[in-house]
């Protein structure tokens, strides 16, 4: 038995998490995807033509990183 | 009939002169070549990396507007030692979660109560926010950049990932260029602060924590110089 399911009697604590962790993982999605916004607005202002695919493709993988850390949240938890 | 005078073919008269306006072109083609050549070289010669902060004449960097014959001659960042910071700062938070079952046996009977796939999910969400760390502050340097062209000066400031300002003036409106390099780091490091004054402008243009400063004063100076000459 949870000790902090004492505490929280209203509420599955295993379902608290799970939101919680969604709530992060979403509000990291939103701020990776305004980072990769800028990444592309900020590269067509100025081109480094050897390097900004390079920032580019981070910024995306990222993204990536945080949807499917999403997934996952929702998946096994 | 028969030919009364055939004419001999004279070998000896001299090739026709080519038409001026074909002098011409082949003169623009031998410069065209000779400029390509020479770009290619250069580009090869001075790529900008992706941790440069100082580059004079830099290849592969175009910027919004730029018109048709502007050279950028100066390309500027912060420091990256300024970068120094953060880089062990995420190095340290990279490296925590190691430590981590240590701290954790002092608080084994409060804390270890949490299912596994909770540590999973722990785990991966802070190493993204490590990874977020880094790629902010990468770009927060990254896109902080100061070029100076053959006609203007352009700062651009990035920050907090939803500041954004450009700032531009052409190298006519330039009055005077100093710059300050105060403490030992920024001395040891040889990097420091260009300001650059433009009469009547509220705010003076700042290059932040340029390298080689005294370099990037005297290529200003230098163009300002150029600039103002008056022309005959």
């Amino acid at each position: 038995m949870n000790p902090l399911a004492n505490l929280l009697p209203f509420i599955q604590f295993d379902l608290f998490i799970k939101i919680g962790f969604l709530a992060v993982a979403l509000f990291f999605i939103v701020f990776l995807a305004i980072a990769a916004r800028q990444v592309f607005a900020m590269n067509s202002i100025v081109t480094d033509s050897s390097n900004s695919s390079f920032i580019k493709i981070s910024a995306i993988i990222l993204l990536i990183l945080s949807i499917s850390l999403f997934l996952t949240a929702l998946a096994i938890l | 009939m028969p030919d009364i005078f055939i004419a001999e073919p004279n070998n000896d008269v001299p090739p026709t002169p080519p038409r001026e306006d074909s002098i011409l072109e082949q003169r623009a083609k031998s410069k065209q070549k000779l400029f390509s050549e020479e770009e290619s070289l250069s580009s090869a010669k001075n790529p900008v990396h992706l941790f440069s902060a100082f580059k004079k004449n830099p290849d592969g960097i175009t910027f919004r507007d730029q018109e048709e014959g502007e050279k950028i001659l100066l390309f500027v960042r912060r420091s990256f030692i300024t970068n120094l910071k953060w880089i062990l700062l995420g190095t340290f938070l990279a490296i925590l979660p190691v430590f981590l079952p240590l701290l954790l046996q002092s608080f084994q009977s409060s804390l270890l109560f949490f299912p596994a796939k909770f540590y999973l999910m722990l785990g991966l969400f802070y190493y993204l926010f490590v990874a977020i760390y880094w790629h902010i502050n990468f770009i927060t340097w990254y896109f902080n950049i100061d070029l100076v062209t053959n006609k203007r000066i352009i700062d651009i400031n990035f920050s907090n990932l939803v500041y954004k300002d450009i700032a531009t003036t052409e190298l006519s409106f330039v009055h005077d260029v100093s710059f300050s390099q105060v403490g030992a780091i920024r001395t040891f490091f040889d990097y420091g602060t260009v300001l650059i004054q433009i009469p009547g402008a509220t705010d003076a243009f700042i290059f932040e924590s340029t390298p080689q400063p005294e370099n990037a004063v005297q290529i200003l100076d230098n163009l300002i110089r150029k600039e103002n000459e008056p022309t005959s």
